[in-house]
């Protein structure tokens, strides 16, 4: 037999370093047997091989009772083992620790040796249970004779009472006791632990504050020093009256201690204590800073760190004092540690006095790649000749390139400039090029951060559209930014913002129609889906202002013009509309049908005058539009097509809390179970029963529109759907559809199974009254919100919505609050996918703009929600009729904070494809 | 109070793991990622290891919603980490460190690697007389050393009793300190001299 001591483990582990696996594996399986044996010097041995083995990482739970068994020995040699074990390898809920409250009890209670090794280990592994039981013993410990057990035993206490406060009571006049111990060692741990239970329930210890202060003024041992003086500063924001007694010893230890760690914590003391309010206070908020700074210009790369962390605190009080220092601090920034430069970081945004300059200078630290490694160069150098060579030399010289502290650095920006609403900006096209700046010179991922600074501060501040929107142009017009734009860090996403922006407020440009060629060139194809589709609604809002513009003051001379834009748009959008990406086919084929609209319209305008335009060959008929010029208007009429789809209502941001205060009507509790699901219910079903609330409304809703339809009920027409296109497509109809059938059918099955199972339940009160409502009941309970909502937009195409609008526009008696609020919560999960793919990027967006994302979308594809929450209802002058815009008022209570606008058309789709 | 106590060396191999409370991350993620942040660092820098990636890593704050401190120092082919909250003096943590290695020091005479690799129970003996549950026990470096000698006095003859015919064993033999590294913090401002 020959059992291996953990120096033969150690020594075969570096032995077989190549074969480690392998060699632990066989190692873990004698030590399996080991531990199972009789032989107690055996079992602890492997015990603790398996300690060691736990800290590389191989699991030894499985032993614990085995560790147990070596815990309990008599001898102290393999007990410590134990122990040691027991602490390595233990936690809370570990379940045989309720095996060892007898045997620590024993040990507690035996030789000082033993005591001191179960001391220790019980502060390791002790849980409330083991507290309970034991922290009677570990308090009758401390009156031990030896002052080494006392010791053990006031810091196991610690844990005890953290564990168990229940022994509070019992245990803290014991410890006051141990205050005035003979032995300083004894004390010292007594001022710990107190100042560990003080940290968490300070009012509880003020009684203590003479003892500690006499401790305070008479000791000279700087480690208990040091704890007393953190104890004060838990002490003094509960007991105002301690901070004139204690300003005189404290200012005394600042002044004359020597040791720099007890200076600092004294400094550290006063700030956070609250001890530097009145005119004796700010004197000493002047000592204080005065020591930092001259921490600050230390050689010692700790004070500075130090000296950072507390100028960080005293800041909020005495910003004056720091901003004495803004220099110092400022090229502290540049430190090449990088725990100083997020330290001073953290110190900067809380001074943030001068946001400017501040900004400008951590631009330039982002700016500066390679700078930074000549003023450490030096220093670098002479740590060459004093130690061994670190690894990773080249990350060091420059923390300025490390991306974390990137990503660190221009977040640090953003949350500066953007915090409490801009409240520290002033000047808004400064920030704006700040922000193109950070977006060129970052390096790192921040550019959704960016995009949704840039959109929400074009949409917040008014007068800085003009020339956000100049600044974007420019952005868009970056050949070189739009082929980076595929790298890590390029923050490609600012171009989001800057499609966007130049979308919606190209009216501030003289000829926005330029910006068609940026937004749809060719290029624009290799950028991500999401900011595709954004560059097309774009050029699509772009168009739109410029036409309409073109149209109020028509001339005739511009009709070639604006032919050919539209036919470079068409021309161009072709590539767009076979994108891969669903979102931008959608819309690109939007943008097609819309168009060939414009350009059949422009093909049919006859100017009055004789006409130029020799490409389409229309010269002859020209003369007709002169016969009708009262009733015709002298422009074409489709220019007029695109615009008013999005500039009917100007674009508000919302307050963020603006859908939460639109208040439930009395009755309704959402969180109730009008029915309560069967427990067999499988998930589909379920979520039909769930939403039985939304389905009760949508039924009301239902009425309306079916008597615009003609009579036929939702599911009926959905089978006539069905059946025309079996019969337009293909005889046999696909899988697909057999399935949705079927599936159709099944519910309907299950449905017809529930309400005969339930109909004797009394707790099923809606469902019996529905029944009384009408045949049609089934039927609106079967269908699918998602097919009720796609369907007819999708295969149906403008005839259904065409016929629906005016219904409803007929009808358009507000309809209580109520049913949209529900509705819309009832729709939107389930809700078309084209707005959920698109709205992405937005949703990681601040709340406010919730409108700029969620009203292009809905424009962009017929709408499937029949009305919308607007605030006022003013019909567009000017429009001709064939676009109509339907909207219907909401009432919105509540916030007087934010206005809600939330601009939405419905649009009669035109489909030409 | 010290929530963990890290020894590796260079090379990033653990050589003693003492954690006081129960941390998110397994022990040997936590490890490597300290060793990664600290390996890089020149030795002309702060012993406070403070990165961006550190932030997040940690996540865990004290009850005053501060964040645990990585404290370290750097001797020879070894790192001492300690993490810490607000509760403990930074600069102490410092000279406690150093309290430690001098207490190791004095059990094995002139501390190097391969007595930390050889001697992993000793090492934890050695820790529990300067640290016990997570708070400091003793500070004194002769007090500590007594108490530690004491320690492995017991063991020995108990060791001795159940194995009468064994040679030597358990414990280590004490052959006084040679470490010439006063505590600056405390009684003195540093100047310069680093513990490396």
């Amino acid at each position: 037999m020959w059992e291996r001591t953990l120096q033969d483990l150690i020594r075969g582990l570096r032995a077989n370093k190549k074969d480690e696996a392998k060699f632990i594996a066989k190692a873990v399986d004698e030590i399996r047997d080991e531990v199972r044996g009789k032989d107690m010097e055996l079992k602890a041995g492997a015990v603790l091989k398996l300690t060691y083995l736990d800290m590389l990482g191989y699991d030894m739970s499985w032993a614990s009772f085995h560790v147990v068994e070596v815990m309990s020995s008599p001898r102290i040699h393999l007990k410590s083992i134990g122990y040691l074990a027991a602490g390595l390898s233990f936690h809370e809920d570990t379940d045989v620790l309720m095996l060892t409250t007898n045997s620590l009890k024993k040990d507690l209670n035996s030789r000082a040796e033993d005591v001191a090794v179960t001391l220790n280990g019980f502060s390791q592994i002790v849980n409330a249970d083991l507290a309970r039981d034991l922290g009677p013993e570990v308090i009758r410990l401390l009156t031990h004779s030896r002052p080494h057990i006392r010791k053990r035993a006031i810091i196991a206490l610690y844990r005890v009472l953290d564990k168990h406060p229940g022994l509070r009571e019992q245990a803290v006049p014991r410890l006051r006791e141990r205050l005035e111990d003979d032995d300083p060692g004894v004390v010292a741990a007594a001022v710990n632990v107190l100042c560990e239970l003080a940290r968490k329930n300070p009012t509880d210890y003020l009684a203590l504050a003479p003892q500690l202060f006499h401790l305070l003024t008479t000791s000279s041992n700087n480690w208990m020093l040091i704890k007393l003086i953190k104890l004060f500063g838990s002490l003094t924001p509960h007991e105002p009256r301690l901070v004139k007694k204690l300003q005189p010893p404290i200012t005394d230890l600042i002044s004359t201690t020597p040791a720099v760690s007890l200076l600092y914590e004294c400094v550290h003391t006063c700030i956070i204590g609250g001890m530097l309010h009145g005119s004796q206070g700010n004197a000493l908020a002047r000592t204080c800073v005065t020591k930092l700074a001259n921490f600050l210009q230390d050689s010692d790369q700790n004070l500075k760190y130090i000296a950072l962390m507390a100028l960080v605190k005293i800041v909020p009080s005495h910003p004056y004092l720091v901003a004495e220092y803004q220099e110092m601090i400022m090229s502290s920034v540049n430190d090449h540690d990088i725990s100083i430069r997020m330290r001073a970081l953290d110190l900067i945004s809380a001074m943030a006095n001068n946001l400017q300059s501040i900004v400008q200078q951590l631009l330039s630290h982002l700016a500066r790649n390679e700078s930074n490694g000549l003023p450490s160069a030096v220093q670098s150098l002479s740590q060459y000749s004093q130690g061994p060579s670190t690894p990773g030399i080249v990350t060091l010289n420059n923390p300025s390139m490390n991306p974390a502290y990137r990503l660190t650095l221009a977040q640090r920006i953003l949350i500066l400039c953007s915090q409490d609403t801009y409240e520290s900006v002033t000047d808004f096209e400064w920030y704006l090029s700040v922000l193109v700046d950070l977006a060129y010179i970052a390096n790192v991922d921040v550019g959704e951060q960016i995009r949704d600074q840039l959109v929400d501060v074009a949409a917040r501040v008014r007068g800085v559209r003009g020339y956000a929107v100049q600044l974007m142009t420019k952005l868009l017009s970056d050949d070189s930014f739009l082929l980076n734009a595929g790298e890590g860090g390029s923050c490609s996403e600012v171009l989001w913002a800057a499609a966007w922006i130049c979308g919606e407020y190209c009216s501030e440009l003289a000829e926005p129609q330029k910006l068609l060629n940026y937004l749809l060139q060719p290029k624009v194809l290799t950028l991500p889906p999401e900011i595709v589709s954004v560059y097309l609604q774009g050029a699509l809002k772009v168009f739109g202002s410029w036409a309409a513009e073109l149209a109020e003051q028509w001339d005739d001379e511009s009709l070639p013009k604006v032919k050919i834009t539209v036919n470079t748009v068409l021309e161009r959008i072709r590539d767009f509309a076979s994108n891969a990406d669903i979102e931008v086919q959608e819309r690109a084929a939007n943008i097609q049908g819309l168009f060939s609209f414009v350009n059949a319209d422009l093909q049919a305008f006859h100017p009055k005058s004789t006409s130029n335009d020799i490409d389409y060959g229309e010269d002859s008929s020209s003369g007709f539009g002169v016969e009708t010029p009262s009733v015709e208007p002298r422009f074409p009429k489709g220019l007029f097509l695109v615009h008013p789809l999005f500039s009917t209502y100007e674009l508000n941001p919302v307050a963020a809390s603006a859908q939460a205060s639109v208040p439930i009507p009395d009755g309704l509790d959402l969180d109730a179970w009008i029915v309560p699901p069967p427990k067999e219910e499988t998930e589909e079903a379920g979520g039909a029963d769930g939403g039985a609330d939304v389905v009760k409304v949508r039924k009301a809703k239902k009425g309306k529109g079916k008597a615009g339809i003609g009579g036929k009920t939702k599911k009926q027409k959905q089978v006539d759907l069905y059946e025309e296109e079996d019969v337009l497509s293909a005889p046999v109809e696909t899988e697909e559809e057999k399935a949705e059938r079927e599936r159709v059918s099944f519910c309907f099955s299950r449905k017809q199974e529930r309400l005969e199972r339930q109909r004797d339940d009394p707790f099923y009160l809606t469902d019996s009254r529905q029944p009384a409502q009408g045949p049609t009941q089934d039927d609106v309970d079967l269908i699918p919100v998602v097919r009720l909502d796609d369907l007819p937009g999708l295969s149906e195409g403008s005839s259904a919505s065409a016929s629906r609008l005016p219904t409803l526009k007929s009808a358009s008696k507000p309809r209580p609050p109520q049913a949209f609020v529900i509705d819309r919560v009832g729709e939107m999960p389930k809700g078309a996918k084209p707005p959920s793919l698109f709205s992405s990027p937005s949703s990681a967006r601040s709340p406010p703009l919730s409108n700029g994302s969620g009203g292009t979308p809905v424009a962009s594809t017929p709408s499937f929600f029949p009305q919308y929450e607007v605030e006022d209802d003013i019909p567009r002058t000017g429009t001709p009729p064939p676009i109509k815009v339907t909207r219907t008022k909401k009432k919105k209570k509540g916030t007087g904070t934010g206005t809600k606008k939330s601009r939405t058309s419905s649009v009669v789709p035109v489909d030409n494809t | 109070m010290i929530h963990a106590v890290l020894i590796f060396n260079t090379s990033g191999v653990p050589r003693l793991t003492k954690f006081y409370t129960p941390l998110q991350q397994s022990s040997q993620t936590l490890v490597q990622k300290i060793y990664s942040l600290v390996s890089s660092r020149q030795a002309s820098l702060c012993n406070f290891l403070d990165a961006p990636e550190l932030e997040s890593f940690l996540g865990q704050t004290d009850d005053n919603g501060e964040k645990l401190r990585v404290v370290y120092r750097n001797y020879a082919t070894l790192y001492f980490v300690f993490v810490v909250d607000s509760a403990e003096s930074e600069l102490g943590i410092l000279d406690l460190i150093q309290v430690f290695v001098e207490s190791l020091d004095r059990a094995f005479e002139n501390v190097c690697e391969l007595d930390l690799v050889y001697h992993f129970d000793e090492a934890h003996h050695i820790l529990s007389e300067v640290i016990q549950g997570g708070l400091v026990l003793e500070t004194n470096v002769e007090e500590i050393d007594r108490a530690v000698q004491e320690a492995a006095k017991a063991r020995k003859e108990s060791f001795a009793s159940a194995n009468p015919l064994s040679l030597g064993g358990g414990g280590v033999g004490s052959r006084g300190g040679t470490l010439q590294t006063p505590l600056h913090w405390i009684t003195d401002r540093l100047t310069g001299v680093r513990a490396r």
